[in-house]
């Protein structure tokens, strides 16, 4: 495949956190998510207990997937920014770095350009945090031992009956 | 492409469920979501039309839970099977983990079978990807209809890549789960075998990562598949490795200082720099020297009228009692008042 797996670490994350912590404090959002293109979590900061973050994180993929393939279509590179308008709630999409979606959902405490300034310029500091785990050399890997194939699949047996 | 998640410590891959229209790929994610324990699925999320044909994709989480420390996930998606519907289709493959494709056995539909792997082999080439290095599995379902095809003949139409296959009939819910333990199993095993073979960046010859981060982009197509059991370092040649790896009797100087303009690329033997943050230098807080601000009164603010001839400012009469006279005085002296 031409991709290699999505492996975050601990210190990126540490350091995305605080970013996404600043985000949150400056524009008074009420919580972030930075989502990688494929659809999978990467990580979360705020009121985000209420929220199926899983779900979330698929479908906002899927909906910025869809708005590029239009963009494409129109003949535009790419549409950066997203914007959803609800009644209490709004939520801002933008693109970051190579792979990643930044995510910030917020109400009328604030306002939509407090949220894009904030959303810009932390992401311009997430995306160099992001491409700095690109080029690190990949780890032994931790996780991936034969113990973990094998008790994943006895408990697929367990879980997987009829 | 698994995203493995050291933070959280979780393991999350994506498998899609792919096939010709009505051949029954959301009927299985209805079955697993109907049967699986609660504490083990999400919700099954559907984005379909009105008529409850996908439109986009469904969605089901699965979480197995911890397993060796690691939360593991598989999330479950399914394609819009319409042959219109091929834009969204395509989008739900990128990053596929795992791969299900779900073929109509009955005889009439084979066309549609045929129709659809193809188009899944157009999608996946459109992303770079190789249908041999993403785990498949077949599933021949509605096995329980009349008028089906043979086992054989459906092997000889679809599988040419000799990936395991399970009989089904999703409805009833048999082959269901062989099917997906069957993919989850293959997509560990395949996650295994990649995680194991860790490279050193070094053998890498052709990932050439630049630190500035517009250029990042891997070439696409040119990175060696890690694929299973093959061991990097046999991929280049000695001499080659040799090459790049000086000896440390060479006098090429470390690069240790960079300009923020400067690209770097890590290729073979080259000073490795793992991270864009030791480059940079540590953020400092702004300097922020205060400047001398003029000075302006509350009076200068206010508006003042510009039409017409600007008024005078107003001299203020003071009312001063009259000096009294020497004689006055004294009259008053006398008096005594």
């Amino acid at each position: 495949m031409k991709q290699d797996n999505l492996v975050i670490y601990e210190e990126e994350i540490q350091q995305i956190d605080r970013l996404l912590m600043k985000l949150l404090k400056g524009a008074e959002a009420k919580c972030t998510l930075l989502v990688d293109k494929d659809g999978h979590l990467v990580t979360r900061q705020g009121f985000t207990h209420s929220l199926d973050t899983t779900a979330l994180a698929a479908l906002l993929a899927g909906s910025f997937a869809s708005t590029r393939e239009i963009a494409r279509l129109v003949g535009e590179p790419e549409f950066s920014v997203l914007f959803h308008q609800g009644k209490k709630d709004h939520i801002h999409i933008s693109l970051v770095g190579e792979r990643s979606i930044l995510v910030v959902i917020f109400d009328d405490r604030t306002t939509i350009g407090m949220v894009r300034l904030y959303a810009k310029e932390i992401g311009e500091e997430l995306g160099l945090v992001l491409s700095g785990s690109k080029t690190r050399k990949p780890q032994a890997s931790r996780a991936m031992t034969n113990e973990y194939a094998q008790s994943a699949e006895s408990k697929l047996d367990d879980l997987l009956h009829e | 492409m698994v995203s493995i998640n050291y933070a959280f410590r979780e393991v999350s891959c994506k498998i899609v469920y792919y096939g010709p229209g009505l051949s029954g790929k959301t009927t299985n994610l209805q079955y697993v979501h109907k049967k699986v324990p609660t504490q083990v699925r999400g919700e099954l999320i559907s984005l379909a039309t009105d008529t409850d044909r996908t439109l986009f994709f469904d969605f089901l989480p699965l979480n197995l839970g911890a397993i060796q420390g690691f939360s593991t996930k598989f999330q479950l998606y399914t394609v819009p099977g319409q042959v219109f519907y091929n834009a969204t289709r395509k989008l739900v493959l990128r990053g596929v983990d795992g791969l299900v494709f779900v073929a109509d056995s009955q005889l009439s539909k084979m066309e549609e079978n045929k129709e659809s792997l193809n188009n899944l082999l157009e999608n996946l080439k459109g992303y770079g990807y190789q249908i041999e290095d993403i785990p498949m599995i077949l599933q021949y379902n509605k096995r329980d209809l009349p008028e089906v095809a043979t086992i054989e003949q459906l092997q000889d139409v679809l599988n040419h890549w000799n990936a395991p296959y399970y009989e089904a009939v999703a409805v009833k819910g048999i082959g269901v789960f062989d099917t997906l333990k069957g993919i989850c199993k293959l997509v560990i095993e395949n996650l295994k075998a990649k995680t194991q073979v860790t490279p050193p960046l070094e053998s890498q010859p052709s990932s050439v990562a630049t630190v500035v981060p517009a250029a990042a982009v891997p070439a696409p197509g040119k990175s060696i598949p890690l694929g299973r059991g093959i061991d990097t370092t046999e991929v280049i040649p000695s001499q080659i490795r040799e090459r790049y790896q000086p000896s440390p009797f060479s006098k090429a100087e470390p690069v240790t200082t960079l300009r923020p303009d400067q690209k770097v690329s890590i290729a073979l033997g080259q000073p490795q720099i793992r991270r864009v943050s030791e480059l940079r230098a540590p953020l400092q807080p702004d300097v922020i020297i205060p400047r001398a601000r003029p000075q302006i009164s509350k009076a200068d603010l206010e508006w003042k009228p510009v039409l017409g001839r600007p008024q005078r400012p107003r001299k203020e009469e003071s009312i001063q009692p009259r000096k009294q006279s020497i004689l006055v005085r004294f009259l008053k002296f006398l008096i005594g008042a």
